[in-house]
């Protein structure tokens, strides 16, 4: 897991570069910088959202019970 | 016992029984005559000894009936019933030869007050927990927004599961659901509840956990009022989800859990976001972006015309002065113009060449020249002399 970024790290990420992007004093070049990182993520997090399968596990049994 | 009653024996003192022998007869006589049966009364008394086992009286108005109840017995009973509890009690009448005792071997104990001894349980365990500070609110934690491994201790083959994978499957297929199979009621279900909140601590990487299981009676339910398992609960890494039964029963798990869900399939809706309101979500977000870009572009353009404004009317002015400039030079020029001289009724000699005629020498009798009038030109000669 680790190294890829969660859903609520993409998320809040989006949520950051929104808000920055609604600020008034922000850069163009910035801004388009900004848009476009947000928009991939969009992107990503869509397409994340709608391949999903649900994974089901069992957690391996590594004790051994006592009965 | 194979003593028979023989009054005429007993009757002296040469055929004096020994006490074992009386107590000994009385106890066949008792058990004999008096097959296990129900009791009810009052409890009194109660002692519960090191050994587990549990000594107590049962009493009403008139008499009083000494019990006991071994730990092996009583092991399945949630409390030991408090003094004046009104109780049934299933058991052997026998005599306790060592003390000359009659009195009742408990098998089964029932309270028919509200709720009965799993009350009793039930709310000393919780004021045990209460007491630690488990159950304060403050203690509660957040569950997770977009949980990505949720944990689920439960019976592997019950409706609980299947509802739970069920529901998160259909909102939030994003998840991995990591498995932690327990027995759920009966003999070691503490014992592995516990276990499986052991193995968490160590898995890492988990955004919640659901425990639970479907309804079913107060028995089947009681490994969740384990003062043992709700400690695990409470010591778990991430918040935990308690689903234990229907709405009504509420167990010390359900205390101690950072939410409580009236089902499994509540439990896990609790746990994940509704993957079409994520997609709304993003939807909004995505015009928040390009809103954003838009009226970010929109003030840099207009900052563009605001200059390019200035920089036209500078433009303007300054051409209007050299126009201005240009019409008086142009005036002046005018007023020079030999055109102008003409106009007013001279005009202007040249010969052939163009060479302009000042002079009455430069007109020889014949020559032919041209007279420059204010609309044109005129051929004209000198007359020969």
């Amino acid at each position: 897991m680790g190294n890829s970024p969660t859903f609520a790290q993409q998320i809040e990420r989006l949520e950051d570069i929104v808000r920055r992007l609604e600020s008034p004093d922000l850069d163009l070049d910035e801004a388009l910088k900004l848009f476009e990182e947000g928009v991939e993520g969009l992107r990503v997090m869509r397409e994340r959202l709608t391949n999903a399968e649900a994974k089901v596990n069992e957690a391996l049994k590594t004790e051994n019970l006592d009965e | 016992m194979g003593v028979e009653l023989d009054l005429f024996a007993a009757a002296s003192a040469e055929g004096a029984w020994t006490v074992a022998e009386v107590t000994r007869r009385a106890r066949a006589v008792v058990e004999g005559g008096m097959p296990p049966l129900w009791v009810r009364g009052e409890v009194s008394g109660m002692k519960v000894w090191h050994s587990g086992h549990w000594y107590f009286a049962l009493r009403d108005g008139t008499a009083q009936l000494r019990c006991v109840m071994f730990a092996k017995d009583n092991r399945r009973i949630p409390a030991a019933p408090a003094e004046g509890m009104k109780v049934f009690a299933f058991g052997r009448p026998t005599v306790w030869e060592d003390k000359g005792e009659f009195r009742l071997t408990v098998l089964e104990l029932l309270s028919t007050e509200a709720g009965g001894l799993w009350q009793v349980a039930f709310e000393k365990a919780k004021s045990a927990l209460a007491r630690d500070g488990l159950l304060s609110p403050d203690r509660k934690r957040a569950l997770p927004s977009y949980a990505q491994r949720i944990a689920v201790i439960t019976s592997p083959d019950a409706a609980a599961l299947r509802d739970i994978v069920a529901v998160v499957t259909r909102r939030w297929p994003l998840a991995e659901l990591v498995l932690l199979p327990t027995r759920v009621q009966g003999e070691g279900a503490v014992a592995e509840l516990c276990a499986a909140f052991t193995r968490l601590g160590r898995m890492g990487d988990l955004d919640v956990v659901i425990v639970g299981r479907g309804g079913g009676s107060k028995e089947d339910l009681w490994a969740f009022n384990s003062v043992l398992v709700a400690r695990a609960v409470a010591a778990a890494p991430v918040p935990v989800i308690s689903a234990v039964g229907h709405e009504t029963d509420i167990t010390l798990c359900d205390l101690v859990a950072d939410f409580r869900a009236s089902t499994p399939s509540a439990a896990a809706a609790a746990a994940t976001p509704n993957r079409d309101e994520v997609l709304d979500d993003l939807a909004h977000l995505g015009a928040r972006l390009s809103r954003g870009l838009v009226s970010r572009v929109d003030r840099a353009s207009e900052r563009i015309g605001r200059t390019g404004d200035r920089l036209s009317s500078v433009m303007a002015r300054r051409l209007e002065r050299h126009r201005h400039q240009l019409a008086t030079a142009s005036g002046r020029l005018d007023a020079l113009s030999p055109l102008k001289i003409l106009e007013r009724g001279y005009s202007l000699a040249r010969d052939a060449r163009g060479q302009v005629l000042r002079r009455m020498v430069q007109f020889p009798p014949g020559l032919a020249f041209r007279l420059r009038v204010s609309d044109g030109e005129v051929s004209a000669r000198v007359p020969e002399s």
